[in-house]
């Protein structure tokens, strides 16, 4: 029988059974679309994050913060914020920087960072933010976003400076804003060195709003952020060990960055982090793959489930048709014919539901990806805005899942169905 | 002249439950090209059982059953499908695929041996003709008499050229005007087109239109008389 015979009759027996037919595309359906929509959405993620990166890391920086490195591995790491010394006490110092501009000659520059989480506090506005301690004009040098959108970043400035990211200005991003450049506020911060821990504050005057940098401020410029001079951080914190040194180099290179990371930690023997854009990267690339494949096996088991419906509507399927089947090898069609009519039934009920759950996973990422970006979810601080990304990929593994799973779960009912004699379906009412 | 069956002490056992039963205790005989013959016999006498052999729908426990030169026990189940395709099998309650048109029943007959659909669909509609069905090709088999559906299951059962048409019961389940009708048509086919046919039945006056009658009993042939 003809390949066009074979799927034509499949169909017609599709047809016949709309309604169970129906119910079972539904099924494989709801699995596609969970698995397209969350491939979409952490594919979409993946690529914001790592646009984020790119801006609040510089590919020729380098971080180097306190910590053991085990051993000696360069992407694994943890990030210990707010805490300037490891378990083992060793803590780096602001004045270590010109000690690490002098290991190599593809240093450039090392600027320290203070940081610790925070509140702002004005007439209009309560907020957490991290406060960060820098020079202000060497971490302008490092970093190009470290530019005021309004007000100026004053290159000597006073104990009482500060300037503050974009979103501590516009929470909303809406234009709206509730502190601007001249404004006085209240930052407070917790000092976790004393005990009992006590909550300690000050009055600064804002002399700049930065323009909105996006991303993640791994060290970099961040629109959550609130800076103040390095010195006024040194008295405010009461020590001046830094949370980060960020080392500027020549080039982008992995040999240079290889070889630059091993000098600076044999130099603080092996009791120093040192971050690359390169290996935060990878480590968030394998992190985001991880979500994938746990999020893509939950949707995964829901089409599992649609193909053992799948298997039990072909076995009272095939009862039912147990005489049809009889009279079709009683006119002489093969076995193997009678197995690829089941298995056509399979294929078109499985690449009906794929299509329909590729389109239902496309429009459900983004209605995800509206929820979030509307910040319905993350209070008044507005969202984090992924684009889901529907790549061929996405596509083709769809299809594939959609098609293989009802295949292999009708396999069984099919071949079943093809070892039938003759006489004995025959006789079955 | 040439034999189209030939069987040779034909036997089949079947397992009822944990009771083996004789169905067929040796069988012989042969069918001849142009062949008009009618199997009679009591139920139990092995009637069906021997339909099956001949229609190499089942195989026999012992003995030999040629078909057009074939011997069915040594075929694999490929094999067993091709042959299948030169016998056209007229079932007693039709056999019809219900979701199916008239033609489209004839049709699949056809496209299950290979043929192209538009010499599919000429010779459906050829064939319906012949058994008077020209006008209801469209009706699904619901939508069809019994003597309707039995003719649409003999426009099937010619469909692909067999070498006998192999009947069961033709006018077992259609009223005596129909019967007549039927008798007619499978008179003819014999007369005119020259169909080998074979078909079991319990209706005197049918089996008085062959040419051979044969007489079961108790799984064996108890006469073979030409008439």
């Amino acid at each position: 029988m003809r390949a066009v015979n074979v799927l034509s009759y499949s169909f017609s027996a599709i047809k016949l059974r709309k309604f169970r037919s129906a119910l079972t595309i539904l099924g494989v359906a709801i699995g596609i679309t969970a698995i397209v929509a969350l491939l979409s959405v952490t594919q979409g993620l993946q690529a914001t994050i790592t646009d984020d990166l790119n801006q609040g890391l510089s590919a020729n920086s380098l971080i180097v913060m306190p910590g053991s490195s085990g051993q000696g591995g360069d992407s694994g790491f943890s990030i210990g914020i707010g805490s300037s010394s490891d378990s083992s006490g060793f803590s780096l110092y602001n004045n270590y920087t010109s000690q690490i501009v002098s290991l190599s000659p593809n240093i450039t520059g090392a600027v320290a960072v203070m940081q610790k989480f925070g509140y702002v506090e004005s007439d209009s506005l309560n907020r957490s933010v991290t406060i960060y301690g820098v020079d202000y004009a060497t971490y302008a040098e490092i970093y190009g976003t470290f530019v005021a959108e309004s007000g100026t970043i004053p290159l000597n400035p006073k104990n009482d400076t500060v300037i503050i990211g974009s979103r501590v200005s516009d929470p909303r991003q809406n234009g709206t804003r509730f502190i601007v450049p001249g404004d006085e506020i209240n930052l407070l911060w917790l000092n976790a060195t004393s005990f009992p821990t006590v909550n300690e504050n000050c009055t600064v005057q804002v002399s700049g709003v930065l323009d909105t940098v996006g991303g993640f401020g791994m060290g970099g410029p961040s629109d959550t952020g609130v800076y103040i001079p390095l010195s006024s951080a040194e008295s405010f914190f009461g020590t001046d060990a830094c949370d980060m040194i960020i080392v500027t180099l020549t080039n982008t290179d992995k040999a240079t960055i290889d070889s630059v990371s091993s000098l600076i930690r044999e130099h603080f023997e092996n009791q120093v982090l040192v971050i690359s854009a390169d290996a935060v990267q990878s480590v968030v690339a394998s992190i985001i793959s991880t979500i994938e494949l746990f999020l893509g096996g939950i949707a995964a088991i829901s089409l599992l489930v649609a193909g053992v419906s799948i298997m039990n509507i072909m076995i009272v399927s095939l009862i039912e048709r147990t005489r049809e089947i009889g009279i079709l090898k009683a006119l002489g069609m093969k076995s193997r014919t009678v197995l690829l009519i089941f298995l056509g039934e399979a294929v078109i009920i499985g690449l009906i539901g794929s299509i329909i759950g590729i389109i239902g996973g496309w429009v459900l990422a983004h209605g995800v990806s509206w929820v979030l970006s509307s910040g319905l979810l993350t209070g008044n601080s507005g969202g984090f805005a992924i684009k889901p990304l529907l790549t061929p990929t996405v596509v083709f593994v769809a299809l594939i899942f959609g098609i293989g799973v009802t295949v292999v779960f009708a396999l069984y009912p099919a071949w079943s169905a093809s070892k039938l004699k003759p006489v004995d379906a025959l006789r079955h009412e | 002249m040439t034999a189209i069956i030939e069987a040779v002490d034909l036997r089949k056992t079947y397992m009822m439950g944990k009771v083996p039963v004789e169905a067929l205790r040796g069988v012989s005989f042969r069918v001849n090209a142009g062949d008009f013959i009618a199997i009679l016999g009591p139920s139990g006498s092995g009637k069906s059982t021997l339909l099956n052999l001949i229609g190499a729908l089942d195989k026999p426990t012992s003995g030999v059953m040629r078909i057009d030169g074939v011997n069915v026990s040594k075929l694999n189940d490929a094999r067993l499908s091709v042959l299948r395709l030169k016998i056209g099998f007229v079932f007693q309650s039709f056999n019809l695929i219900p979701r199916l048109s008239a033609k489209a029943n004839v049709e699949l007959a056809m496209s299950i041996a290979d043929m192209d659909a538009s010499r599919c669909s000429r010779r459906a509609v050829k064939l319906l003709t012949i058994v008077g069905l020209k006008e209801r090709m469209g009706h699904k088999p619901a939508e069809l008499s019994g003597g309707q559906q039995q003719r649409v299951a003999i426009a099937r059962a010619l469909a692909n050229n067999p070498k006998f048409l192999l009947l069961d019961e033709p006018t077992g389940n259609v009223d005596s005007k129909t019967a007549n009708e039927i008798m007619a048509l499978i008179y003819k086919l014999n007369k005119e087109n020259g169909v080998s046919i074979i078909m079991v039945t319990h209706d005197q006056k049918l089996a008085g239109l062959a040419k051979r009658t044969i007489n079961m009993f108790d799984g064996k042939i108890q006469s073979d008389v030409v008439n």
